[in-house]
């Protein structure tokens, strides 16, 4: 699983994080290994989500540590837009940007942040999209495809930064079921190329065959970690052992 | 007094000479309005300090007359050794007096766009000034083309304003012909039917776009 050698793509330690009086994250501390692949499941309001927006900045912490291919984040991190750009990510809701096209949700970033030039751009989205398997969809707008569509379209803008770490926050929980498979086919693959990833889902079969590792959170707590085999089979906290028995 | 249709219709001509000047005038407001009003958004929203001082700076904007305003540039600035053209003073002052106005209009827009369109362009590694520029303000602009619109009407409507100040617009003429020849229905009646045609003209061209930009949100 981790391995000595190579550096942890994602390291957090204490992580704390308050709204008002309500704290979300109690002292998390999460390592993840390049190339891993982490799944985080738990009952909503566990903080996964809080989690994973942290390690981009979506969200500032409020104590602990958090380094992403070694370099410390947090609210006075000059520059955080430069880190992003090795952090992709992908949401519930897909965000893509309604008045761009497929092709042009995809170039955005590598034009203006990776100052690229059109052909190269666009040269590098198509390659993305083929991956993700819509191709033809590049001319069209995102209000014009389906969620799974859109879903992919939103993995592929995120790959085409070539980003070191992948994080996604529930990306098939928006989805209509019959597209679910389509959208973690394409999560699948990305895994089997030896991306970083780290997932928010419920998806428990995406979970025991793609990822290495499964943390369950709940109250802001990681209270259990395991690979998926030790996770399904023996789960050891009760509230998980509680969780998998509702879900499964 | 009876009203003359021919004498109407015979000064409409040199009124006409100021529609250039009007025309421009509100062009060029309306225009440096939207980019203030831009502008002050941005700001209002861009921390909290800036963000007091630019609701203060919008509220004084909008809850002042905007003669009052035009007199403040066209001849208190003097005092304090700004002198400006009237023209200038007054495309100016209609500006200011605008981007208040715009600047709520645009408020409204960027509040109705998702918070996900921030985080998304944010997540993707970009400056924030490109997300402004190639995220907020497209999906701003749809959503705000209506008001704006009718603001940019209002704004044509109140060059009249610069009236006060001597700039050679309609109205002004209008006036001039109205003191030489005592007439003042005809003049004034003449005025009145060219910015009816211009608002209308104006509003249609408006509607026109909106619709196109529903069209082109629903693709």
């Amino acid at each position: 699983m981790t391995s000595s050698s190579t550096p942890p793509a994602v390291c957090i330690s204490g992580l704390q994080k308050w709204y008002g009086r309500y704290q979300a994250l109690c002292d998390v501390d999460l390592n993840v290994a390049a190339n891993e692949r982490v799944v985080i499941c738990g009952p909503s309001g566990s903080g996964k989500s809080t989690l994973i927006r942290c390690i981009n900045q979506l969200e500032t912490h409020d104590a602990g540590t958090i380094e992403v291919n070694g370099k410390r984040v947090d609210r006075s991190t000059p520059r955080m837009h430069m880190l992003r750009r090795d952090i992709g990510m992908v949401f519930q809701h897909f965000n893509l940007f309604p008045h761009l096209t497929v092709l042009e949700n995809c170039t955005l970033a590598l034009r203006k942040a990776r100052k690229m030039k059109l052909a190269q751009a666009q040269e590098i989205a198509e390659h993305y999209l083929n991956r993700v398997r819509i191709p033809e969809q590049r001319g069209k707008y995102p209000g014009q495809l389906s969620g799974g569509q859109q879903q992919r379209v939103a993995i592929a803008r995120a790959l085409c930064m070539s980003p070191k770490v992948m994080l996604f926050d529930e990306p098939t929980s928006a989805l209509d079921p019959e597209m679910i498979k389509e959208v973690l086919d394409v999560m699948t693959d990305v895994a089997s190329e030896g991306m970083t990833m780290i997932c928010v889902t419920h998806e428990m079969n995406f979970a025991r065959t793609v990822a290495n590792r499964v943390v369950f959170m709940d109250a802001g707590r990681i209270v259990e970690q395991s690979d998926p085999q030790t996770f399904f089979s023996r789960p050891s906290h009760p509230r998980a052992q509680q969780f998998l028995s509702q879900i499964l | 007094m009876k009203f003359d249709p021919d004498f109407a219709l015979s000064v409409t001509p040199l009124i006409l000479t100021g529609l250039g000047t009007t025309l421009w005038i509100a062009v060029a407001a309306s225009l440096c309005a939207a980019v203030l009003g831009f502008i002050f958004e941005i700001l209002r929203r861009s921390n909290r300090w800036l963000g007091y001082v630019m609701r203060f700076v919008i509220d004084v904007i909008r809850s002042t007359p905007v003669l009052v305003q035009l007199y403040f540039i066209y001849f208190v600035l003097p005092f304090y050794g700004l002198t400006l053209p009237a023209i200038a003073s007054g495309v100016l002052g209609l500006s200011i007096y605008y981007s208040g106005y715009l600047a709520e209009v645009f408020k409204g827009g960027i509040d109705s766009i998702d918070t996900g369109q921030f985080e998304a362009g944010k997540a993707l590694g970009l400056r924030r000034r490109d997300v402004i520029v190639s995220v907020i303000l497209p999906q701003m602009l749809r959503n705000v083309a209506a008001p704006m619109g009718n603001y940019f009407v209002s704004a044509l409507k109140a060059t009249p304003y610069l009236a006060v100040i001597a700039v050679p617009e309609m109205l002004g003429i209008a006036m001039e012909v109205g003191s030489n020849s005592f007439r003042y229905a005809e003049p004034m009646v003449a005025v009145g039917v060219i910015f009816l045609t211009l608002a209308l003209c104006i509003s249609y061209v408006v509607r026109l776009l909106e619709r196109r930009l529903q069209i082109a949100h629903q693709r």
